[in-house]
């Protein structure tokens, strides 16, 4: 081998041994052995869920070491935050996470109206378990369809987009939107549900019920998938702990730790959520626990527009499009679709706030798979990154 | 959860500089900390010890110079802590959590992006978010103008302040009551 060159499709002759890369190669091969080869995986690759890229060293067909690479959706979101006052920003929460962002309208809303000691109407509350819920149930099956699809099965992400857009129907009656929704506002929601929503709800718990089974005849007991999904990619409680990962992917390591039950916000404490966790750390384990979640936000769906309370969906004098935070710090924490999701805000009292942080658990979640990957076939490195459910976007902000 | 007294014990063993208790409900926080850098790597490892996970590294800039904020969570039973360093406002150097907490890498090569913050220790020091050849200041450094004192952000909840040099940049007394004084 030693003796062949290799021409790479750009046409410049490759040495053994040589770097051809830009940067973030060139850093990476600096601790590469002779007799591996370095192979780059996006930005533009199928399996890497938009913009990711990852670099990987390469043992025949075993990972040596992976690095991903950040940055080619980085929007800087922090700084938009300081230069726009805390109104103008609520749509910029709909844009860092698209498969879910209603758990990042409900962090920064929820963050200010913690700052400034804002209480909410109860219908509101319900109104924002709903649509959230909602939310993460077409997030996973978004989820759902593309990781099936990373494994090779093309058809199960079309049931996925079919369930999907009647989700969006729904939602887009109270959010105007069908993917950058921003429905949450301070001291409440936008607008009311009509009948319509509730209609079209009703009919799409039981729908959805019956498709799940469909789905675990389909796709869940399908040896082919199972065979690439169990015992690949095991990440315990220790790898969890060190890298802050938190959401489906700790609840499948066996803890059934969920933010909407351990640190409560809005009315979860009063409607009967079920934390999926277990039973195994694998990419199956992670599979099950997604899917388990969907019925989970089925039920809470359902119990919360039985217990629906009347009244206002908006407090009285809810703060107006010039409002200014009070000075003072705050961190406040909800349960996204990737895990916990968090907002740290800082404000000195001036018209925009002086410093906002957004804690992406994708971003965390992200940063084990170098560890993850390492010894695995680089087939089954991409099942791995596929069960961290990334939405880039939020990982670059 | 470890008890808030054990906590607040164990930082002022490691020479912490303000010790705060918060209001949960608003600050989002159990308890924060303004710790010495020297004393930052010794705390982190006990916390891990006791099930802590780092949750994020938040810089925050101020006139005196910029404030790390490390924040922790338990995995096992929630009470989420904050960590704090200062660096100087001229080459902020402070040091590194990846050795303990692996997940710290990102974490502050995105805040040396943001702020030109440097972290000692890190394994990977190259720009995370931002392109390799960004050219000009950090991003989201302010003008001088625009800047803040520590204690008009109100970030110590209930301070105990066990450095009186510490005392101006938690509560600085009025400007009348110096002078009386």
């Amino acid at each position: 081998m030693n003796s062949l060159n290799f021409i790479n499709p750009f046409g410049v002759r490759e040495e053994p041994g040589s770097v051809v890369g830009d940067f973030y190669t060139a850093n990476f091969s600096r601790k590469a052995r002779p007799d591996t080869i370095i192979l780059n995986l996006g930005p533009q690759h199928p399996s890497t869920h938009g913009v990711l890229r990852v670099i990987v060293e390469l043992d025949g067909e075993y990972v040596v070491r992976a690095e991903p690479i950040l940055g080619y959706l980085h929007r800087m979101h922090e700084k938009m935050a300081e230069v726009k006052t805390p109104w103008q920003y609520i749509p910029n929460m709909g844009r860092v996470d698209y498969l879910h962002p209603l758990a990042w309208n409900w962090a920064y809303v929820g963050a200010a109206e913690r700052l400034a000691g804002i209480e909410v109407p109860e219908r509101a509350e319900y109104l924002r378990v709903i649509s959230c819920e909602l939310n993460r149930i077409s997030s996973h099956l978004m989820w759902w369809g593309a990781f099936v699809m990373d494994l090779g099965g093309v058809t199960p992400i079309l049931y996925a987009f079919e369930e999907r857009e009647k989700i969006n129907d729904i939602l887009q009656i109270v959010s105007g939107s069908r993917l950058t929704m921003s429905y949450f506002r301070f001291g409440g929601v936008s607008s009311d549900i009509d009948d319509r929503f509730e209609r079209l709800t009703r009919e799409f718990i039981p729908y959805l019920r019956e498709r799940l089974k469909m789905y675990k005849g389909l796709v869940t007991d399908n040896v082919i998938l199972r065979r690439r999904l169990e015992g690949i990619g095991p990440m315990g409680l220790d790898l969890c702990q060190r890298y802050g990962a938190t959401g489906p992917i700790l609840r499948a390591a066996g803890l059934a730790r969920d933010t909407r039950r351990d640190i409560p916000y809005g009315v979860y404490p009063k409607l009967d959520l079920a934390i999926p966790s277990g039973p195994s750390d694998d990419c199956f384990g992670r599979y099950l626990v997604r899917l388990g979640e969907i019925e989970a936000s089925l039920s809470v769906v359902e119990q919360a527009l039985d217990a629906l309370p009347g009244g206002p969906v908006r407090i009285d004098k809810a703060p107006k499009a010039n409002w200014k935070l009070p000075a003072g710090e705050t961190y406040f924490a909800v349960e996204g679709a990737r895990g916990q999701t968090c907002v740290h805000l800082v404000s000195d009292g001036g018209r925009t706030p002086y410093r906002l942080k957004l804690r992406a658990p994708g971003f965390s979640n992200l940063s084990l798979f170098a560890e993850a990957a390492r010894g695995t076939l680089l087939a089954d490195a991409i099942a791995i990154l596929g069960s961290l459910d990334l939405v880039i976007p939020e990982v670059d902000r | 959860m470890t008890s808030t007294d054990s906590l607040e014990n164990r930082f002022r063993e490691a020479g912490a500089l303000v010790v705060s208790r918060h209001d949960f409900r608003r600050d989002g926080l159990v308890m924060s900390a303004v710790v010495p850098p020297g004393s930052l790597t010794g705390l982190a490892r006990g916390l891990r010890q006791d099930g802590y996970a780092l949750l994020d590294v938040s810089v925050l800039e101020a006139i005196e110079g910029f404030l790390v904020t490390y924040h922790f969570d338990d995995f096992a039973a929630p009470g989420r802590l904050a960590l704090r360093v200062l660096a100087g406002t001229v080459g902020p150097v402070v040091p590194s959590l990846a050795g303990i907490f692996q997940g710290a890498e990102w974490h502050e090569r995105e805040s040396s992006d943001f702020y030109g913050v440097a972290f000692q220790g890190n394994p990977n020091p190259v720009p995370l978010l931002l392109p390799e050849d960004f050219e000009g200041p950090p991003p989201l450094r302010k003008e001088p103008k625009a800047l803040s004192s520590l204690s008009a952000l109100g970030l110590f909840g209930r301070p105990q302040v066990l450095d009186p040099a510490w005392q101006d940049l938690v509560a600085p007394k009025e400007k009348g009551e110096a002078t009386q004084g």
